[in-house]
């Protein structure tokens, strides 16, 4: 699984990446972590705030850091 | 005056303006501030403005609709760049992007309330006011200038689906607003309402008398100067203060684990804080007067009214969320804020008042130019704008003028041109700074002449 977190080092990006590693972890799925962080990068993406989380190239959420259960769903059901 | 002297009374201009900060009616603004900045942040799902963003939406939506979300989304500078590259490259085109940035900065709740408090009413309505409107000036000129350079950009990008998305707030998060918008209101607005005492009793209290004339040996009130000195109530307030400060190191910091027994102190020492600032205390030689005015008894009922809402309606995550986002304005503003207070203090007895006085003592072209120029080369952090402009005030600086520094001041600093820069170009940034520079001249003029 390819999972990107989107956005220029902001706190609110940081502790994102934390709790997705967390989640993952936890279910237990090999995931590679990228940081998208360039604003040119980050405009190739359907978002217009940070943080964003991408898995799998989908753009999951945007602007917000969801909950931990969101977060398991998604990933649950990208690794299926 | 001998070097001594002289050290004493920039200490002591210092620790005045330091104090004044932290008087009880400053407080019952910054405080409530905070945590209405965390809860944008946190609770007002984007999508709301956002969706009247796009490529489609006819101009006379996108243009308020950008100017609004300055105001309410621009709260974290991590939501401004992103946003303004999307509405350029993707949404609204070029000049929604440009009311955005330009509302942005000089229009959110701290800067306008902490603005409103401390120079006064006015300055803070044209603050709001006359950006709203520039912004939307400036924007409109912007598409005009470069209408080709939009043109062709239409034709690339028809992705509109970006900006469909569409979310509700709910109501109870639209009331947790109003009621966090009415504990700032009740304890700024200086309206008979609030501020007549409607029953006062006396504490014996000759001590009070003594510490108050100490208070005003080390740091003499000089109304003159705008120093208001420490009062009693004041002394206590601070104390307050530096518990709040060590007690939400531990509440706050793991608050994503959720609350621990630190944070309810936090919060409760914070409520406190605030009820007791709404008090009218005045030492007198009968003793303490303590008197229940108008502001207490609102504040009291809007502040219970968020501890229950907070705790019965909103969720675990919604909590944690809107008190991370207040604890991390709080973390990074408040610092610099204290350092940059004493600073411009400090600066009150270095600056020969005339000087400021020839500069900018009037309201002519030359006086608001000199404000937006200094607002232009020096960079100070977020709401740091204000007690410079405050130092200004107090040694003889026009209104117009100041107003003129305060809306260039958050606008233009040479690093948010050079990040515009890399968004839009050389071309178009050198247009936007000439414009926003000339609007902001012209909008310290206009003001000048009403006021006075």
């Amino acid at each position: 699984m390819n999972i990107k977190i989107l956005g220029m080092g902001c706190p609110k990006c940081k502790r994102l990446e934390t709790v997705t590693r967390e989640v993952a972890e936890e279910l237990g799925i090999e995931a590679t972590f990228s940081k998208v962080a360039t604003m040119a990068e980050i405009m190739q993406y359907d978002v217009m705030t940070t943080p964003a989380l991408v898995v799998n190239d989908v753009v999951l959420s945007s602007g917000r850091i969801p909950e931990r259960d969101e977060i398991r769903a998604w990933l649950s059901k990208a690794h299926q | 005056m001998n070097f001594t002297d002289f050290l004493v009374n920039m200490l002591q201009s210092g620790l005045g303006g330091l104090a004044a900060y932290l008087a009880a009616h400053v407080l019952l603004c910054l405080l409530p501030a905070f945590f209405i900045a965390g809860a944008l942040a946190a609770l007002l799902p984007k999508e709301v403005i956002t969706r009247f963003l796009g490529r489609e939406t006819p101009a006379w939506i996108s243009y308020p609709a950008s100017a609004l979300s300055g105001f309410l989304l621009a709260v974290c500078s991590c939501t401004i760049m992103p946003l303004f590259a999307s509405i350029y490259k993707k949404g609204a085109g070029l000049g929604p992007a440009i009311t955005f940035l330009f509302v942005g900065p000089a229009v959110n709740i701290l800067a306008i309330s902490f603005t409103g408090v401390q120079i006064g009413l006015d300055i803070a309505l044209a603050r709001v006011l006359l950006s709203m409107l520039f912004g939307l000036l400036i924007g409109v000129l912007m598409a005009w200038i470069f209408k080709k350079d939009d043109v062709a950009h239409a034709e690339e990008t028809s992705s509109n689906q970006l900006f469909s998305t569409k979310a509700k707030v709910p109501t109870h998060i639209i009331v947790f607003f109003l009621i966090l918008l009415g504990i700032l209101l009740a304890g700024t607005l200086q309206i008979g309402l609030f501020r007549n005492v409607i029953f006062e009793f006396v504490l014996p209290g000759n001590w009070a008398m003594g510490l108050q004339a100490w208070l005003d040996t080390l740091i003499p009130p000089n109304p003159g100067l705008g120093i208001e000195g420490v009062s009693v109530q004041g002394l206590f307030l601070i104390g307050l203060l530096v518990l709040i400060g060590l007690t939400s190191i531990k509440g706050f910091k793991n608050i994503f684990e959720g609350f621990s027994a630190w944070t309810y102190v936090t919060l409760g020492l914070i409520t406190l804080t605030l009820v007791f600032a709404s008090f009218s205390v005045t030492t007198q030689s009968r003793g303490i007067v303590i008197g229940l005015t108008g502001r207490l008894l609102t504040e009291i009922i809007l502040l219970s009214a968020i501890w229950c809402l907070g705790a019965k309606a909103l969720t675990a995550h919604e909590r944690q969320e809107w008190l991370w986002e207040t604890w991390r304005f709080v973390k990074q503003i408040i610092p610099l804020l204290l350092v940059g207070v004493f600073l411009a203090s400090v600066a009150r007895t270095l600056i020969p008042p005339v000087w400021i006085q020839t500069l900018a003592g009037k309201n002519t072209l030359w006086a608001n130019l000199a404000g937006v120029i200094f607002g232009v080369f020096m960079y100070f952090p977020t709401l740091v704008e204000v007690p410079v402009a405050q130092t200004f005030l107090s040694l003889g600086m026009h209104r117009g003028p100041l107003l003129a520094y305060l809306l260039a001041d958050p606008e233009l600093s040479l690093q948010s041109i050079l990040i515009t820069n890399t968004v839009i170009g050389k071309k178009k940034t050198a247009i936007y700074v000439v414009l926003v520079s000339i609007f902001s001249t012209l909008a310290g003029l206009i003001f000048g002449w009403f006021v006075r």
